[in-house]
């Protein structure tokens, strides 16, 4: 019953995307017209086109981190308010099979975006990347993307309602920028900054992302690549376990 | 106790410093309809949430079809059917989604058959296709029932289902809890509707928090009393009866078939009246 349940909060899901056409579009847009803008600021400065990647990459990441976030952290607090999750509880639905349908619908719409921003950066930045790197960048990307969907949800379980959703985004996503090595490496930050860019999903990602845009492959950084579903996979958990059905 | 589908005993339930129920005690016959009557804010949808295991009650004991409601959910919510005050639905999915996404939190097989044919029952097979949002709100009252029936529970907690319906469809409603209550499903039935009392079995009147009568209708009937009016010469004596049938006789014999009575009027009140006479008018201060 576990996985038909999942599958039928996953179909639903989509079924609401695919009829929602304006939003579809939006999600998967804004993106695009944000690594087009991170363009137009790389062009406007003195960084050599070939020094650009190890900046832009992880800022597309970072696009699809924030994109995602926002997705489930969002829409989920709805059903609350509608009363539509507590009707899912009563109607049989578990807390693994509302968390796991969630995440399996959304992972559609993840991977879409996942996938045009990979292909925006690689055209619009030029980087010449071959089949087997854009792969590997695409892993990480993914991932991340799911792990994101996945704080959405933990976020929305502490928030009552979607005011108080939004809080949160500012919190874990200027972090998430400022402290994952994006901008600076994280070796050169305080202690206490260090230890809020291991909070941060980005962080992991960024590190591989880094490696890879430098030549080296994914298995080349097992502990690395291994850190970002072992994140995801506590932040499942800790979703899953405090997805309760009141407040 | 085999007998009941409902067990309540001294249930207590606060929110903060908000005493919403305070010492419940209530019994519900199996196969009956019952109705929960009260003002708003009397504690009806808080006992009815407790009843579907969504509440934990502070303390006092539940039993819904002999399982503890909130300590074994899944047991007892495969049993039961919860159908909210407002129709919580998802507006961009058609009728026939809703029941059968619904549906599949209890069941597996033939979803589809089970959500056709409950819409069958709620007159809405010519609706299946249509989203939630393009209907009028008695269908989606009905949609409502529908997603609270498919996966053909044996105890209905139904939380103001008539409320906003006109009364050509809450007669139709009540036509569809007595053939389910027929067929052996118990109901449990909040209303502030008091002419629906008429409708139920048994009923309970709850209030502020408590509840203060479990009983038939004609037995809420007949505690109502009656006001007998005797007209002799040009004088009209008042007598308050606690029961008509027994205490009118009484009345007469006092009067010793005197010719000088001229009239009798007998006003008996209306079931409503009576209800009404014991829920108050006071603790309107929004449902919890």
């Amino acid at each position: 019953m576990g996985p038909s349940r999942i599958r039928a909060v996953a179909r639903r899901v989509l079924k609401q995307i695919r009829r929602d056409r304006r939003f579809m579009i939006l999600v998967v847009a804004a993106p695009l017209l944000l690594v087009f803008f991170v363009k137009t600021l790389f062009d406007a400065t003195s960084i050599p086109a070939a020094g650009q990647e190890r900046f832009v990459v992880p800022f597309g990441a970072y696009i699809v981190h924030f994109a995602t976030f926002i997705l489930t952290a969002i829409v989920l607090v709805r059903e609350r308010v509608a009363q539509t999750l507590e009707r899912m509880f009563v109607n049989g639905y578990r807390q693994f099979e509302i968390v796991g349908g969630y995440l399996l619908g959304y992972t559609a719409l993840a991977t879409a975006v996942s996938t045009m921003v990979l292909v925006a950066l690689q055209l619009l930045f030029n980087l010449g990347y071959d089949l087997e790197r854009l792969a590997e960048l695409f892993i990480v990307i993914w991932l991340l993307a799911v792990i994101s969907l996945s704080m959405g949800i933990l976020v929305s379980n502490v928030a009552q309602t979607e005011g108080q959703v939004i809080p949160f985004i500012p919190l874990v996503i200027i972090p998430s920028f400022l402290f994952s090595g994006l901008m600076v490496p994280v070796d050169s930050l305080p202690g206490w900054a260090q230890v809020i860019s291991r909070v941060s999903p980005m962080y992991y990602a960024n590190q591989v992302l880094q490696g890879l845009v430098a030549g080296t492959s994914l298995s080349s950084n097992p502990g690395a690549v291994l850190a970002l579903p072992i994140y995801g996979i506590v932040v499942l958990g800790a979703a899953t376990f405090t997805l309760r059905e009141h407040s | 106790m085999a007998d009941q589908a409902i067990s309540v005993s001294s249930v207590f339930k606060t929110y903060g410093k908000v005493v919403a129920l305070s010492g419940v005690d209530l019994e519900v016959p199996k196969g009956s309809i019952v109705g929960l009557v009260g003002a708003n804010g009397a504690g009806k949808t808080t006992l009815i949430r407790l009843l579907v295991g969504a509440l934990r009650p502070d303390s006092g004991e539940i039993r819904v079809l002999g399982v503890d409601p909130f300590a074994h959910k899944r047991k007892a919510r495969s049993m039961v059917g919860y159908m909210p005050q407002s129709p919580v639905l998802y507006e961009d999915l058609t009728v026939l989604e809703n029941v059968r996404f619904f549906g599949r939190g209890h069941i597996s097989d033939d979803v589809d058959q089970k959500a056709r044919s409950v819409l069958e029952f709620v007159d809405l097979r010519d609706e299946a296709d249509r989203q939630i949002r393009a209907l009028s709100g008695g269908q989606r009252q009905r949609a409502s029932l529908a997603a609270t029936l498919v996966h053909e529970p044996q105890m209905l907690f139904l939380d103001e289902p008539t409320a906003g319906v006109d009364p050509e469809l809450r007669h139709t409603f009540w036509q569809r809890f007595r053939r389910l209550a027929e067929s052996g499903v118990t109901l449990v039935v909040s209303t502030h509707q008091m002419d629906e009392v008429v409708h139920c079995d048994r009923v309970a009147i709850i209030r502020s928090g408590a509840v203060l009568a479990n009983a038939t209708p004609s037995e809420l009937f007949s505690s109502g009393g009656a006001t007998v009016r005797v007209h002799r010469g040009g004088d009209m004596v008042e007598q308050r009866l606690g029961s008509l049938s027994d205490d009118l006789p009484g009345l007469l014999h006092n009067f010793g078939l005197d010719p000088s009575v001229t009239r009798i009027e007998v006003q008996e009140p209306t079931l409503e009246d009576v209800v009404l006479s014991m829920i108050g008018r006071e603790g309107d201060h929004g449902s919890k």
